[in-house]
């Protein structure tokens, strides 16, 4: 058991990550008002990224761009171009998503006068 | 040339999307037009492709020319290219299905409608063809950010499901970026085939059960497996009765046959983790879904909410088909899951003629109009033989099939389940002929006049084709054998 918190707190980006993705969830399932659910699943979209970037740090390395081209070349000087890539592409996805849901937000709000759902829901009835 | 047909068939659509709102600036009323057209050209070229595929095999497809495990890797085989052709042909019937349909609240957005819809369409392409697993993520989230847009897009109730959607299915997409995260740190690689040659060293990793875990939750809120489903029929229901169509009949199978593709072709089928084989879990999954989708469906009264109940349980069919582990219950599932395509897409085509000509929602309202609408009647008639599974129809051979190979593998609580929930299916359609024979029952007095034309063509290829895959079942599954089976099955 010791060990094991010994093991998490070796790695405080990931403690990091869970704590960021259970806060998400938590505004997410908790919270009433629609755009306070749009922060909490912003968050939850961000944790994920966050984890993303952080498997992918090395320490050391610079730029994937070759050094020399004479050399053979040495992976380990290199910082991995993938994921970055990946997290670039996942934010935009995440900014679309984000984009589309507090549109949606801004038509809830024309239709129904309120961003409460527990109003809305009551409305619908 | 004939390599160069899958990225044809994405760039389609997606050129079409792009340039709509400058092509249709002053003249809206060319959408539609234009829409029919790119997808008509679709469903020529998928047919191209298919028979390309069956004459000389599979076909890769690297863009940029990077080879597989570095650069992104298309394939089209035979599970992606018949999968394509249901696809358009079904694309091209729900976009033509939406004329007269459309929804009044939308106005001049007309244009923006139809590039959705393109939108959506080459972001399905995109996820049948792709064998990367981050070029999934992305394309499943291009999907589902058109879903949502289009679901919400009439305003009213609409709104607030789609938000839920919108909800849900990002919680889904996170956990399966998570999920594809968790592999990429164990393996190093995203490339389906690359992944497939590592995992079996890398069996007892924990990140990789963790991740494998987070993926398929991911995909089955995705795909509305039961304990996830909770999104699916609400919004569906409230969708604007032009695009509930096309997100029944494709969103749902499409993101299915992605996580078929992460199960048999990622994991390879018969794998066990701790003692738990993967199969038995998936059969189980669908033994599930199969029973509680059904009995959901026979609780309810609006018929939209009925059917899609009706989706959700067969989706839990298509599974048990999958998890038997032999090739007759494979095959017999990917021929279910087309059937049930065709089938969603005519039950929602149905729906939707009911509510915009006469201004049926509930099943009491369908039973005061029965008379007075052959092809609605006729063609539930059709349906409804296809949803139960009887004799002439395709919806017959794939449960047939789905036995066989549940019998072949000894699998006995499948084949119970499968036949209670064809009963539950019998059940809510007797329910819905009961109010429409029924003597007693007032005519509703509606003025509705002719059917418009598309209207009887959706609905008449619609039922036609469910009957023509039951009658050409035997060639289609041997095509499914003989092309769609996974690597080394």
């Amino acid at each position: 058991m010791v060990d094991v918190i010994f093991a998490v707190f070796q790695r405080p980006n990931f403690l990091t990550f869970v704590i960021i993705f259970l806060w998400g969830f938590y505004i997410m399932v908790t919270r009433y008002n629609l755009v306070k659910k749009l922060i909490g699943m912003y968050l939850v979209q961000t944790s994920v990224i966050f984890f993303l970037v952080s498997i992918s740090v090395k320490k050391g390395a610079t730029i994937p761009v070759l050094l020399s081209t004479t050399e053979p070349v040495q992976a380990a000087n290199y910082a991995n171009p993938l994921p970055h890539v990946l997290t670039l592409t996942a934010i935009v996805v995440g900014v679309a998503t984000l984009g589309v849901g507090l549109a949606l937000c801004a038509a809830i709000y024309r239709e129904y006068g309120s961003l409460d759902e527990e109003e809305i829901i009551e409305r619908l009835e | 040339m004939s390599h160069q047909l899958p990225a044809i068939l994405f760039l389609l659509p997606l050129f079409a999307a792009i340039s709509m709102p400058v092509v249709c600036l002053k003249h809206r009323h060319w959408s539609q037009p234009i829409s029919v057209a790119i997808l008509a050209a679709m469903v020529l070229v998928s047919i191209l492709n298919l028979h390309n595929v069956i004459q000389h095999g599979e076909v890769r497809y690297m863009f940029s020319g990077w080879s597989a495990p570095i650069g992104i890797e298309w394939v089209a085989d035979g599970l992606a290219s018949v999968t394509l052709v249901l696809l358009s042909v079904l694309g091209l019937l729900c976009v033509v299905f939406t004329g007269p349909t459309f929804p009044k609240a939308l106005g001049g957005r007309i244009v923006h409608f139809y590039t959705l819809i393109l939108l959506l369409v080459c972001a399905l392409v995109g996820m049948v063809f792709t064998r990367d697993l981050f070029n999934l993520f992305v394309f499943l989230e291009v999907a589902a950010i058109s879903s949502y847009a289009l679901i919400g897009v009439a305003g009213g109730r609409a709104l607030f499901a789609a938000f839920r959607y919108l909800i849900l299915g990002t919680i889904g997409a996170s956990l399966y970026l998570l999920g594809v995260s968790y592999l990429y740190a164990v393996t190093g690689t995203l490339n389906m085939a690359d992944m497939a040659n590592q995992l079996p060293l890398l069996i007892s990793s924990k990140a990789l059960i963790g991740g494998l875990l987070f993926m398929f939750m991911g995909l089955g809120i995705k795909m509305a497996l039961v304990p996830f489903h909770a999104w699916m029929p609400e919004a569906y229901t409230h969708a604007p009765e032009s695009v509930s169509p096309i997100l029944a009949s494709l969103v749902t199978k499409v993101a299915l046959l992605g996580w078929i593709r992460i199960t048999y072709w990622v994991l390879g089928a018969p794998i066990v983790i701790f003692n738990i084989p993967i199969l038995l879990l998936v059969a189980a999954l669908g033994t599930l879904a199969a029973v509680i989708g059904a009995f959901l469906a026979l609780a309810q009264q609006n018929i939209k909410m009925m059917f899609a109940y009706g989706g959700i349980s067969h989706i839990g069919i298509i599974l048990i088909g999958l998890g038997q582990g032999n090739q007759t219950g494979f095959a017999g599932g990917i021929f279910y899951l087309l059937n049930d395509a065709v089938m969603q897409a005519a039950l929602f085509f149905l729906a939707g003629v009911a509510f915009c000509q006469y201004g049926v929602r509930t099943i009491d309202d369908l039973g005061r109009i029965g008379k007075q609408a052959p092809w609605l009647t006729g063609s539930l008639v059709v349906i409804a033989l296809g949803m139960i599974g009887l004799p002439p129809t395709g919806g017959f051979f794939g449960k047939w099939y789905i036995l066989l190979g549940a019998l072949e593998a000894g699998n006995y609580v499948s084949i119970a389940a499968v036949l209670l929930s064809t009963l539950l299916t019998l059940a809510y359609f007797v329910k819905l002929f009961e109010s429409i024979f029924r003597q007693s029952s007032t005519q509703l007095d509606v003025q509705s006049g002719e059917i418009p034309f598309s209207f009887k063509l959706t609905l008449g290829v619609t039922s036609a084709a469910i009957i023509l895959l039951g009658l050409f079942s035997a060639p289609i599954v041997q095509l499914l054998l003989n092309h769609a089976l996974p690597p080394g099955f």
